[in-house]
C-alpha cells in the first residue's frame, strides 16, 4: 500500500506489482511467492487487468496478485454466491470474485468513483462475467443503511468484502454485521496498514498513513473484542482480517 | 521452525512462542497480530496445550497460535466433517481441527512418535473431543497405501492437514490427491520453510534446513504445475500451501 517502507527495502526487489511492498521478511521471499505459486496461476483476464491497472497513477490502491488468488480461492471454498465489495478502483478484487463465483452469483459493488471501474470493466467483459456485477457509484453508507431497513436483506450476504476509506471501516462493521449471514464471512483490507500498526511514535510516516493508522488500530482493537464474530488476521497483502458471524 | 534466524532478530521481540520467529518483515509485527487478535481469542483448551508444549525440547516443532486459529476458521468455513492429519506433534493443530468439527466430526491422525501426541492428550480429551481423533501410530505412507487400495476412499476426506516430513510430501501427495475430496483441501505446512527458499547459496543455514530445503522447493514446484488442484501459497506460520482439489 503505502511507499512509506523504502528504507526497509536493503534487497534490490523486483518490483512486477509496482508501489507493492509486502508485510514479509524479504522482498525476495515475495517474489518467491509471485513467482512460483501466483503469476503462473493467475487467470488471463486478471493478468490483464494487473497490467491495465500498473500504469494507473494510482495503482498502490489495487488488490495485489497474491491477494486476489486467495480471494478466488476463499469464495470457492465457501461456494459464495451473494456477496458484496465495498471498494472497487479497477476491479482486480472484483475480477477475482467474479471469476469464482458460480454463473448465477452476483456481487453488489460500490465505489465513490466510477471511471476507474470503467478503465477495468472492458477487461472483465471480455471474462464473461460482468453480468455476476451491479455497480453503484457513490459512498456505500447510504446504501448499506437502506439495505439494513428492510429486513429481508438481513443475513442475505455469503461474503462481504471491504477495501476503502479506514476511517469509514466500523461505520461500515455496524451495518454489515447485520447483513452477511451467520457463518458468512466480511474481509476487512489494510487491517495491517503496511506493518505501521507497530512503527514507533517517532517512525517517518506519510501524513495519510499516520492518519489512518489510528483508525486501523481501532478498528483492530474493536474486532477482536467483538462477540457477534470470530476472526483471523491474515498477513496477505496488507492484512486481511476475516471476519466470521457467529450470532 | 527453524531457529537459524537470530542475525534477522534486531528487534527486542518477545518471544511467548518459543523458538518461533514469523516470515513477517518484524518481530514486532507478528506480535502485534499474536495480541491483538490471536491470544485473546484462542481457546483455554489451545492456550493450556500450547504452554505444556513451551516446555518440551523440540517446540519448535508446534503448530504456532495464529496458524491454530486459521486452520480452526478454515475449517469451520468449508464445513469439514472428516478430515486427516499426518504429523501431530504434541497435537496443537489437531486440537485447532478437533474443536472446529462437529460433534460425529473424524479426524485420522498419524505420527511417528506416540509419546508427544500422549503429552497432549489429557487437554485435548478435557476439552471434550478426543472421541473424534483416531490416532495411528507409525509411518504414514503404509497407512495411506492401504487407504488408496479401498476405492471407496477416494475422495473421502474433506480437509488434510501435512505437517510432517519434507521428504515424503510429494510421496503422500501422490496418495493424499485420491483420497480428498473434489473441492476438498490439502494444506501442506513449511513450504515458505523459514523463508530459507530464496536464501543466497553462499547463506549459513542449518545442516537440516538446508537438506529439506531442496524437497520443499520441489514440491513448491511440483504443486505449481498440478493441474488437478488449484493452490494458494499463504505466509502463515513457516508458510502453509492451500490445494484445493478440482478434478
Amino acid at each position: 500500500m503505502a511507499t512509506n517502507g523504502e528504507e526497509q527495502q536493503t534487497q534490490a526487489g523486483r518490483h512486477q506489482e509496482v508501489g507493492h511492498k509486502s508485510l514479509l521478511q524479504s522482498d525476495a521471499l515475495y517474489q518467491y511467492i509471485l513467482e512460483t505459486s501466483v503469476y503462473p496461476r493467475e487467470p488471463e483476464s486478471m493478468k490483464e487487468l494487473r497490467e491495465v491497472t500498473a500504469k494507473h497513477p494510482w495503482n498502490i490502491m489495487t488488490t495485489s496478485a497474491d491477494e486476489g488468488q486467495f480471494l478466488n480461492m476463499l469464495l470457492k471454498l465457501i461456494n459464495a454466491k451473494n456477496t458484496m465489495e465495498i471498494g472497487v478502483f479497477t476491479g482486480y478484487s472484483l475480477l477475482a470474485t467474479a471469476l469464482a463465483l458460480p454463473d448465477d452469483g452476483k456481487i453488489l459493488a460500490m465505489d465513490i468513483n466510477k471511471e476507474n471501474y470503467e478503465l477495468g470493466l472492458p477487461v472483465i467483459q471480455k471474462a464473461g462475467v460482468a453480468h455476476k456485477i451491479e455497480f453503484k457509484e457513490g459512498p456505500a453508507l447510504p446504501v448499506l443503511d437502506q439495505l439494513v431497513q428492510d429486513e429481508k436483506n438481513h443475513g442475505s450476504y455469503d461474503f462481504i468484502f471491504v477495501d476503502a476509506d479506514k476511517d469509514n471501516y466500523l461505520n461500515y462493521h455496524k451495518r454489515l454485521i447485520e447483513l452477511v449471514k451467520v457463518g458468512g464471512l466480511i474481509g476487512y483490507d489494510n487491517t495491517l496498514w503496511n506493518g505501521s500498526v507497530v512503527a514507533p511514535p517517532d517512525a517517518p510516516l506519510r501524513k495519510y498513513v499516520r492518519y489512518y493508522r489510528d483508525f486501523v488500530l481501532e478498528l483492530n482493537k474493536a474486532l477482536a473484542v467483538d462477540p457477534r464474530i470470530e476472526i483471523c488476521m491474515l498477513p496477505v497483502g496488507d492484512g486481511i482480517t476475516l471476519c466470521r458471524r457467529i450470532k
